[in-house]
């Protein structure tokens, strides 16, 4: 019976582990399927991480185990010192170092990336920075290409293999967060504040973004597409945009300003020059804002 | 003068909808079973005299732990509300609005929280500091029951808005700005989310103080610091994170209180506010907190560990150590739960390597509970399963942590349901794990009678299958790209299945919660097999197993010396001599003074909420009368003679 048992737990671990196995290889593990420079970084450094974590807690749990099995009261074979309660300074004194040594190297290794996957930081490349600021309003996102002077909601295309540089910020919005999982991690928006991120995209695809940040009623459908084509599919798609009946004035910003959910993708043909930098500035003022 | 009697309460207010109705009348339907019991008994006076107004901690100690117990059930119900949504919400709405599901997953955190886990470890401590530390009561034993009550009122806030209002925060448990300020949450929810939190927060700040004070203070003689239990030490340390992270977490809310009241722009987007200092202020409270909620469990599986392992505990110094050092280092890493605010990458970085600093005591003091075990005889009762238990996910949990840790990794996992998964396997390994292994541990403490082993063990393992089934599949969710707090999401995503895993997984954990109600009942039935005659049934090493179970209400007849670490242990192998000579004890007599306090407070907390000026002023008033009147009582104690003592004594090693 107790044979039984164990071979029944061992059967669990090794389901559970092949069920998070393939559950990490399909398509919806976004994490696990990078397609931008950024992510992939991201995910090889939590691969790292767990690999060295891993080289201290399997001893340690397979310590746990053993030695809970060997000195179980029922094994009389097994030493018995009730008294045992050091191996005097050096032998704890190990149990520090050997953590430590995981630790500081981890640390070293976290040092580096940070400053490495800094989304301040621009990402090299010998093809010319595409600039994209974005807004996040209640609830929907809005993006704003001010050398192309055109501007998308909830929608936003970028050619790929090109460095992308996002400057965020929110507006009549609360705190929210802009997370584009297959291209790289999480930065908030904040009314007021910019804050700056930096991806490339490997290749063609469609991804999806969503707000990350609890800001009320329509978080959960705070969602949009991020496309990235190739250079003359994004130069069809900027003459396209130029197209559309609507342009981004002080009025139809207002609009956009109210609250609403599910807003449709809209393209806007013109972008009020500095709008970006107003959305920003209207903050630091000290009257009631004006727009 | 609708608006002077009642403030901003209207008719729209009262409960209306099918969860308001049905809160408002299951309170009321367990308030009048209550009246009716009490009636039908005969037992008001009883319950008044000899529980209410108590100020002996064990007493004051089972009044926490069933407060909690009941307060678990509201989290446990709002876990179940979240996960049947989240089931079924995949390119529908589910049967919840958005708002409801987000004032149900703040709800959660919060009970859960302030009122379940902070409750029961408040309890645990009520019993076992004093008897561990040979004392026969706390420092400030007025202190402490006017702690608890404002708890309670605390616990009573925080359920009133079924009645009044139907709505509670939808801000998530922190309430950040300006989210939860006036611009994004004109209505009641966050005033409740307040009131409720600074009464049961400044409950957990005078429990605090008063644990301090007692473990400094009142130690039997001999007892030096380096000599105290390890759960005193932990517990010490989790009162020195409740002293100073408690007034933070009081000032933070009362600022954002004269955001809301006096619309102030201290955290909100305008007028030069700064929301990113809520932030900073809530988790700088934040952080120490979740270290209050796990030393004491650690302390606990310390106990335990060596308790069943026959066996002194395995570096002592290294142990408190390493508590000193979490204590310390909790303070030092808030930055870590906002990385993708942009703070920049020096920052980051520092506050990176600070929290990983702390696996380092961590892994120390894991490693001294395994060879605790080394060179023993270990005994598998079931609180050595809670520990192995613990271990095993304490561990995993602590991996994830450890990747939370570092800000390019938590780029992608912040916000979303990895971290979901990470915080709940840490608080449900070490707080929920260790307060039961502490509680299968002590229980005989408590009753004079063990609880049944086999469905203790039982209800292990649904809990720990449970945990598996529940929180695996989170973890995974979050590499699927899940944020957390999603009251629906499409289809297309896949996630779905392991939603419903997940809410398999709770339905395992319920199993194992009704195991452990069916076993107290089943233990009770038979514990006229299962009695303590001892006092020390687990061959104990501590001071509370030299008296018997349960204790007396002066816990010692003579107040132990002590020489050695492992008092009582050490006690018994150099022979017990049976006491003779007793003295007069002195105790402190009941008082019904922390009740009324805490009613005026509950009235304040209730009347801000509202914006009711008057009753306010009442509250505040009444506070204040309750507190000169108190200050002006001097006969506050009684002895018992030593006579009497004898007497109680002698009856008891009768049997």
């Amino acid at each position: 019976m107790k044979s039984i048992k164990f071979v029944l737990g061992i059967l669990a671990i090794l389901s559970l582990g092949f069920a998070v196995f393939f559950l990490l290889r399909s398509e919806n593990a976004l994490l696990t399927h990078p397609k931008g420079i950024i992510a992939r970084s991201e995910l090889e450094l939590i691969g790292t991480n767990y690999l060295l974590m891993l080289t201290v807690v399997v001893p340690t749990l397979i310590a746990l185990f053993w030695i809970a099995w060997k000195y179980r009261a029922k094994n009389t074979k097994a030493k018995f010192d009730p008294e045992h309660s050091s191996h005097g300074i050096f032998g704890e004194l190990i149990l520090w170092i050997i953590p430590s040594i995981v630790i500081a190297v981890m640390a070293f290794i976290t040092w580096h990336a940070t400053h490495e996957l800094d989304p301040y930081k621009p990402l090299k490349s010998d093809v010319k920075t595409l600039k994209i600021q974005v807004v996040a309003l209640d609830w929907k996102w809005l993006f704003i290409y001010p050398e192309e002077g055109i501007a998308s909601l909830n929608f936003v295309q970028f050619p790929d293999s090109t460095p992308i540089h996002f400057t965020l910020s929110a507006d009549g919005s609360p705190m929210n967060s802009f997370w584009l999982p297959q291209l790289s991690g999480q930065i908030y928006c904040m009314s007021g504040m910019i804050t700056p991120l930096h991806i490339m995209a490997d290749g063609p695809g469609e991804y999806t973004g969503r707000a990350a940040e609890i800001n009320g009623e329509g978080f959960a459908d705070m969602t949009f597409v991020a496309k990235s084509t190739t250079r003359s599919d994004f130069d069809d798609w900027v003459a396209f945009a130029k197209q559309a009946d609507l342009e981004l004035t002080d009025n139809n910003y207002k609009e956009l300003l109210k609250s609403s959910i599910n807003d449709p993708v809209t393209f806007y043909s013109h972008v009020e020059e500095g709008l970006f930098d107003k959305i920003v500035m209207k903050y630091m003022h000290p009257t009631p804002p004006a727009l | 003068m609708s608006n002077f009697l009642f403030g901003r309460m209207t008719r729209e207010d009262l409960p209306h909808v099918w969860y308001t109705i049905g809160g408002t009348a299951t309170i009321i339907c367990m308030c009048i079973a209550i009246a009716v019991f009490l009636t039908r008994t005969k037992r008001w006076g009883w319950l008044w005299r000899e529980w209410l107004t108590s100020t002996d901690p064990k007493k004051i100690g089972v009044m926490y732990t069933i407060a909690s117990a009941v307060m678990f059930f509201r989290g446990l119900i709002d876990a179940g509300m979240l996960w049947l949504q989240q089931s079924m919400a995949a390119d529908s709405q589910g049967y919840l609005t958005a708002g409801h599901f987000q004032e149900i997953f703040t709800a959660h955190g919060d009970i859960m929280v302030f009122f379940v886990v902070m409750g029961f470890f408040f309890g645990l401590m009520n019993w076992f500091v004093p008897l561990q530390i040979g004392a026969r009561d706390l420092a400030y034993p007025f202190l402490n029951s006017l702690g608890f009550w404002l708890y309670v009122a605390g616990a009573a806030l925080i359920n009133m808005f079924f009645i009044f209002g139907g709505h509670f925060a939808d801000t998530g448990w922190l309430a950040p700005t300006p989210l939860s300020g006036l611009e994004f949450n004109p209505g009641v929810g966050v005033d409740y989310w307040i009131w409720s939190l600074q009464l049961s927060g400044l409950g957990s700040l005078l429990a605090g103080i008063n644990f301090m004070v007692t473990i400094i203070k009142k130690r039997a003689p001999g007892m030096t610091l380096m000599k105290m239990p390890l759960f005193v030490w932990t517990t010490l340390c989790s009162t020195v994170l409740i002293i100073t992270a408690f007034p933070v977490l009081t000032a933070t809310m009362f600022l954002l209180w004269l955001d809301r009241f006096f619309d102030m722009h201290i955290f909100t987007s305008t007028f030069g506010g700064n929301q990113m200092m809520y932030f900073n202020l809530i988790w700088m409270w934040g952080h120490p907190e979740v270290y209050i909620l796990v030393l004491p469990g650690w302390g606990m599986f310390s106990e335990v560990v060596a308790a069943f392992s026959q066996k002194k505990i395995f570096g002592y110094v290294s142990m408190v150590w390493a508590a000193i050092i979490i204590t310390f280092l909790s303070f030092l890493v808030w930055l870590h739960h906002f990385y993708t605010m942009g703070p920049g990458a020096d920052v980051n970085s520092f506050f990176a390597i600070t929290t990983m600093l702390i696996a380092i005591p961590t892994g120390v003091q894991v490693f001294n509970w395994i060879l605790t075990m080394y060179k023993g005889k270990v005994i598998f009762e079931s609180p050595m399963y809670w520990f192995m238990g613990f271990v095993t996910i304490f561990t995993l949990g602590g991996m994830a942590g450890l990747l939370l840790g570092s800000p390019p990794a938590d780029f992608q996992v912040h916000n979303s349901l990895f971290l979901v998964a990470h915080f709940h396997t840490m608080v449900m390994g070490a707080a929920i794990f260790g307060s039961f292994a502490g509680y299968t541990y002590w229980f005989p403490k408590f009753t004079g009678f063990t609880l049944n082993e086999r469905l203790g063990k039982r209800a292990f393992w649904l809990w720990l299958i449970g945990f598996f089934v529940s929180f695996t599949p989170l973890y995974v969710l979050g590499f699927m790209g899940a944020t957390r707090r999603l009251d629906h999401y499409a289809a297309s995503t896949g996630w779905q299945p392991l939603f419903i895993t997940s809410t398999v997984g709770l339905v395992i954990i319920i199993c194992g919660i009704v195991t452990q109600i069916i076993q107290v009942i089943v233990s009770v039935r038979e514990k006229n097999q299962n009695r303590d005659t001892t006092g020390d049934p687990w061959n104990g090493r501590t001071l509370e197993w030299s008296t018997s179970s349960p204790p007396p209400f002066y816990n010692f007849a003579v107040i132990p010396t002590v020489t050695t670490r492992d008092a009582y242990w050490e006690m018994k192998k150099n022979g017990l001599k049976p006491e003779t000579q007793y003295a007069d004890i002195e105790l402190p007599k009941n008082t019904g003074m922390g009740i009324y306090i805490s009613a005026f407070a509950l009235l304040l907390g209730f009347a801000m909420v509202w914006y009711i000026i008057w009753l306010a002023v009442v509250g505040l008033v009444g506070i204040i009368i309750c507190i000169i009147l108190r200050s002006f009582d001097d006969d506050t104690e009684y002895v018992v003679p030593a006579a009497e003592v004898a007497r109680i004594e002698a009856s008891r090693t009768r049997g």
